[in-house]
């Protein structure tokens, strides 16, 4: 894809530009914002429940007085990085596994469907709550049940999408000019599909994150002190009615990146002829 | 057909068989063994080494792995999930009443929300790529971005802190009567029908624009069927019939976000249950409502299938699948 390309596709409509500026403020934010702000994350930096608008600390502090906006800026990351790590592997090792299993077919293709069914009829939720009793939580368990999870989902679309170019002249030359079949999935089949998992990876990475702070929300993801949007409008629950920006402004800031996520991934799809609202969960 | 059906339904049981496997082999993965969640450290420094030899035999973990999970499985098809580690009460009783409690729930969501994705999903996609659709589509995607639980929390602040119509919190008891529990309800399965219409409608309406596609529908046109009829006659069947599995799916999707909004609210459900069940490791329980949800979602797949092979005629007339 050329570089203009890619220019009007993330500004092809109003919609989409609205989602990518607010997917880059994001990242931005938590990337470069602790630059900014003098507190620590996990820092006492003051009286406990101070309002949004307090000298120093421009949107309060919390219930035991650490900086909110530092704690807002940073309380993405940790989700952020999760969502996409687990994401990234999801669609990679899931569509490795599925156009493999497109081109190969037979037994193998049988197999691993079956399996991909199996995972795909246990709720995400209950599986996530399923490892946690049998790992424990913690971060590298959390990216990995963040893959295991989205790659059946992944491994599907991306099979479909590999098996209507199995039966294409490109691919029946390569097999007949004696190419390997591992040649062949790598080098010939992979990069037709790259469109298809470009947009699994943005819908899983958009999913990832809602699932890492509704699980975190739950006390299955992220654990406290480390600050997250989940966590951090659960904690703010039992001060509602003293202190309701506990709640409004992490949800605010998760509620407006996921919107931002979805608008640009629905922008890209749409770009590339795909419905973006196909094949989530 | 009946060759299609009951390969089908033999799918459906290999799937159960797979997921009742993955499910006990949760257990197997532990470190340690069952006995290391259910006796404390201070338990295993006092009793004797032939007391934890007598439990052992009495869970059955001198047996090898084979035999107790067909133990197990042979259990759980008739709703015997064991007995949780803290008093031993059956876990079929722990998650009985949450359970009815949770599918209520699930009911009122599904009624009030199928209809009307389906009224939002047509409508969307017969005005394809026009204001109304462009404005609703927009809407749809903000709908499905939030968090169910903060949209559920943000109803708390609204109508319950600011606007004191409802309680923040459901203090009712698990084995309350149903006119009690659809009193409390409303807040939780408003919450969770909005995220989940505005998913729904998204999948409906794709299904539609494809039906508003097909050829029959030219046909129709050019024969003079009067439009309506074509709405609602020929695209509406052909557009939801393929589309009963996104509804299987969305019914899937309802676990997680009961789940979650059960644990917002404190609806003494399934949801709660099961949190409860992770925070104190009753491994059994997880185990149970594991499965049970997953029975639901194969379930529910298998109902859509079978539907689909019944009732819509282009499948219906393939004679290889």
């Amino acid at each position: 894809m050329s570089k203009k390309s890619i220019i009007s596709v993330l500004t092809h409509s109003p919609g989409t530009t609205i989602g990518v500026a607010l997917v880059a403020i994001h990242l931005l934010s938590a990337l470069l914002g602790p630059l900014f702000i003098p507190y620590g994350p996990t820092e006492l930096a003051g009286p406990s429940l101070l309002a949004p608008g307090s000298s120093g600390h421009a949107l309060g502090t919390d219930v035991i007085g650490r900086d909110y906006l530092t704690r807002l800026v940073i309380g993405g990351r940790t989700s952020i990085f999760v969502a996409m790590l687990g994401a990234l592997s999801a669609v990679v090792i899931g569509g490795l596994i599925g156009v493999s299993a497109a081109y190969i077919g037979g037994f193998y293709d049988d197999a691993i469907m079956r399996i991909v069914d199996t995972k795909l009829s246990i709720p995400g939720v209950l599986f996530v709550a399923l490892c946690v009793v049998g790992f424990g939580r913690s971060i590298p368990v959390l990216t990995i049940v963040i893959a295991v999870n989205y790659m059946p989902g992944a491994l599907r679309i991306i099979r479909s999408q590999a098996l209507t170019q199995v039966p294409l002249d490109y691919v029946k030359s390569a097999r007949l000019r004696g190419e390997s079949k591992l040649a062949v999935i790598i080098r010939e089949l992979c990069p037709n599909v790259l469109e298809v998992v470009v947009v699994e990876f943005a819908l899983r990475t958009s999913s990832a994150i809602l699932a890492v702070s509704a699980l975190s929300f739950l006390g299955l993801g992220i654990s406290p002190p480390t600050p997250d949007w989940g966590l951090m409008v659960y904690e703010g629950i039992r001060q509602i009615y003293i202190a309701p920006w506990l709640v409004l402004l992490p949800a605010f800031f998760i509620s407006t990146l996921v919107i931002g996520l979805n608008f640009a991934t629905d922008g890209l799809a749409n770009a590339l002829g795909l419905d973006a609202a196909r094949g989530l969960y | 057909m009946l060759t299609t059906i009951l390969r089908r339904i033999g799918l459906s049981l290999l799937i159960l068989f797979l997921v009742s496997v993955l499910v006990f082999l949760s257990t197997e993965v532990l470190p340690g063994d069952a006995l290391d969640v259910f006796l404390t450290a201070d338990d295993l420094v006092t009793m004797e080494p032939e007391q934890i030899e007598a439990l052992r035999r009495d869970f059955g973990l001198d047996k090898p792995a084979i035999w107790r999970f067909f133990q197990w499985l042979s259990g759980a098809v008739v709703g015997d999930f064991g007995v949780t580690f803290i008093d031993e009460t059956p876990v079929s009783e722990v998650i009985w009443e949450p359970l009815l409690n949770s599918l209520l729930l699930g009911l009122v969501i599904t009624i009030i929300a199928v209809p009307v994705a389906l009224a939002i999903g047509s409508t969307t996609g017969y005005y394809r790529g026009r204001k109304p659709d462009a404005v609703v589509s927009s809407l749809a995607i903000i709908g499905y971005s939030i968090p169910d639980f903060v949209i559920g929390t943000l109803l708390i602040i609204f109508f319950a802190v600011w606007i004191p119509l409802f309680p923040a919190l459901i203090l009712v008891f698990a084995d309350a009567s149903v006119w009690e529990l659809l009193k409390v309800s409303i807040m939780p399965a408003v919450t969770v029908i909005i995220g989940h219409v505005a998913h729904l409608s998204r999948l409906l309406r794709a299904g539609f624009i494809e039906a508003m596609n097909c050829e029959f529908i030219e046909r129709a046109r050019l024969s003079g069927v009067p439009e309506k009829r074509i709405v609602f006659r020929h695209a509406l069947p052909a557009a939801v019939i393929p589309s009963l599995n996104s509804v299987a799916l969305f019914i899937a999707g309802l676990l997680n976000g009961l789940i979650v909004i059960e644990k917002v609210f404190g609806y003494p459900g399934l949801g709660l249950q099961l949190i409860e069940a992770v925070d104190k490791r009753e491994v059994h329980v997880v185990q149970a409502i594991t499965f049970l949800g997953a029975v639901l979602v194969i379930g529910m797949n298998l109902l859509a299938d079978l539907s689909i092979i019944i009732l819509d005629p282009r499948v219906r007339s393939h004679k290889n699948e």
